[in-house]
């Protein structure tokens, strides 16, 4: 199977579908790897962040750069009826218009981590199309979405003004893992209160292993210069990952985590066709049987 | 047919809901969209007063299995019929359109002949065209 190119939009749009859609057995025997040419950048943060409105005037700065741009948004499937509502792309309007830019909407599926099921695959065939850029809005749980980091290289997490209750809880978590802490509708009030609150937790934290620290931006999508500002910070931030010449261990992180997220998934195909009558069995015997049946997908999967 | 597959009869289907033209009327379309949800639907929404163009591109790039138009303004014939040739254009013949709003009954025969798959109007209950949607795309 031919890697489709960006500009084939219909051959695009059926290859992500079916690679959304397909088994570990499938994701395998049609793995193209990537080369990690394209830059990754994941968005995260509350509901209500404004994410998806951010992403739309950061994509048309970011336009100002060389290569084509995609944006993959992630909404919470239904876990009652497994449908979605998939509605980031409303405030992305004016760029679907824009042929340097491709939108595809994902329903999060099996995923609980904020991501979408096969999204790594889905990834690199954004890669091979030759985009430049690849920008992931994750579904917005706040809290559990650290499995970003192996997908992206930055990772920005937009907070709105009143988050400033939530840092607590986020202190141990995505805070730690984000690169740029993006304080949004920075005309509202409470902005400067937050953004205080967020530089006091980061020097408590002290420097990162990393050496990278982690700048606080303030945005309104109706301040340009703003959003500039977050567009060069993002800039920045992967400048000192080539410059650090880590892009090889990342690269490894990546395919761990790669391969994590297909057992992960591989144990839910098989738990999906586990029957009542073994979910019975004594919990060593149906761990057993499990652990059996994960290597099973020749074909028959 | 189990219970459960009859209620998430669309279940892995991607469907685009649409409002093109001028009216600024999108409370069917929504209700629509969550009854489409509720069978287990992927559903995307344009929001309002889009061009025919623009939705056969949204058609496409999020690859879904059907399209469907909401019209309320009358000008169903010539909405229908550049969204149609806006979808042939881009090599999506095959996708399908549903059209649901105000549409005189004279005026099916001739939406149909346009590739419309399916007309529904508000007076339809909701579950009948949720069924009549999942059927058509089985």
């Amino acid at each position: 199977m031919n890697a489709p190119q960006k500009t084939d939009r219909r051959a695009l749009g059926r290859a992500l579908s079916r690679t959304a859609n397909a088994s570990v057995a499938d994701v395998l025997a049609s793995a193209q790897g990537a080369s990690g040419a394209c830059r990754r950048i994941g968005v995260t943060g509350p509901p209500g962040a404004g994410k998806s409105s951010l992403i739309a005037a950061l994509v048309r700065q970011r336009l100002a750069r060389d290569g084509d741009i995609a944006i993959l948004a992630i909404d919470p499937t239904s876990p009652v009826s497994g449908g979605a509502i998939l509605g980031d792309r409303i405030r992305m309007e004016d760029l679907a218009q824009n042929a340097r830019v491709y939108i595809r909407s994902l329903a999060s599926r099996r995923s609980h981590d904020g991501l979408a099921d096969n999204l790594p695959d889905m990834l690199e065939i954004i890669e091979n199309a030759g985009f430049a850029e690849a920008i992931l809005e994750t579904v917005g749980v706040g809290q559990v979405e650290y499995a970003v980091r192996h997908v992206v290289d930055t990772i920005l997490l937009v907070m709105p003004p009143g988050a400033g209750d939530q840092i607590q809880a986020m202190k141990g978590g995505i805070l730690e893992t984000a690169d740029i802490l993006v304080v949004n509708k920075a005309d509202q009030p409470g902005a400067q209160q937050l953004a205080s609150e967020l530089a006091g937790v980061m020097k408590l934290r002290g420097e990162a292993p990393s050496g990278w620290a982690p700048p606080i931006v303030k945005t309104s999508i109706r301040d340009s210069a703003s959003v500039a500002a977050l567009a060069e910070e993002i800039d920045r931030h992967q400048a000192w990952l080539a410059e650090r010449a880590g892009a090889k261990g990342r690269l490894e992180a990546r395919r761990a985590q790669h391969v994590a997220s297909l057992v992960a998934r591989r144990v839910a195909e098989v738990l999906e066709r586990t029957s009542p009558e073994d979910l019975r069995r004594p919990l060593a015997g149906l761990y057993e049987s499990v652990i059996r049946h994960l290597a099973v997908f020749n074909g028959a999967a | 047919m189990s219970e459960q597959a009859k209620t998430h009869a669309l279940k892995g289907k991607r469907i685009l809901i649409a409002k093109p033209g001028l009216d600024g009327h999108d409370v069917g379309a929504k209700v629509i969209a969550l009854a489409l949800r509720d069978a287990g639907a992927e559903v995307i929404y344009t929001g309002l007063r889009k061009t025919p163009d623009y939705i056969a591109r949204i058609a496409v790039d999020e690859d879904v299995d059907a399209v469907g138009l909401s019209v309320l303004s009358g000008s169903h014939r010539d909405l229908v019929q550049q969204t149609r040739e806006s979808l042939d254009a881009i090599e999506a013949a095959d996708i399908p359109i549903f059209l649901g709003g105000t549409i005189p009954a004279e005026d099916w025969p001739d939406l149909f002949a346009l590739g419309v798959k399916k007309i529904y109007t508000s007076e339809m209950p909701l579950a009948d065209v949720v069924a009549s949607i999942a059927e058509t795309l089985k």
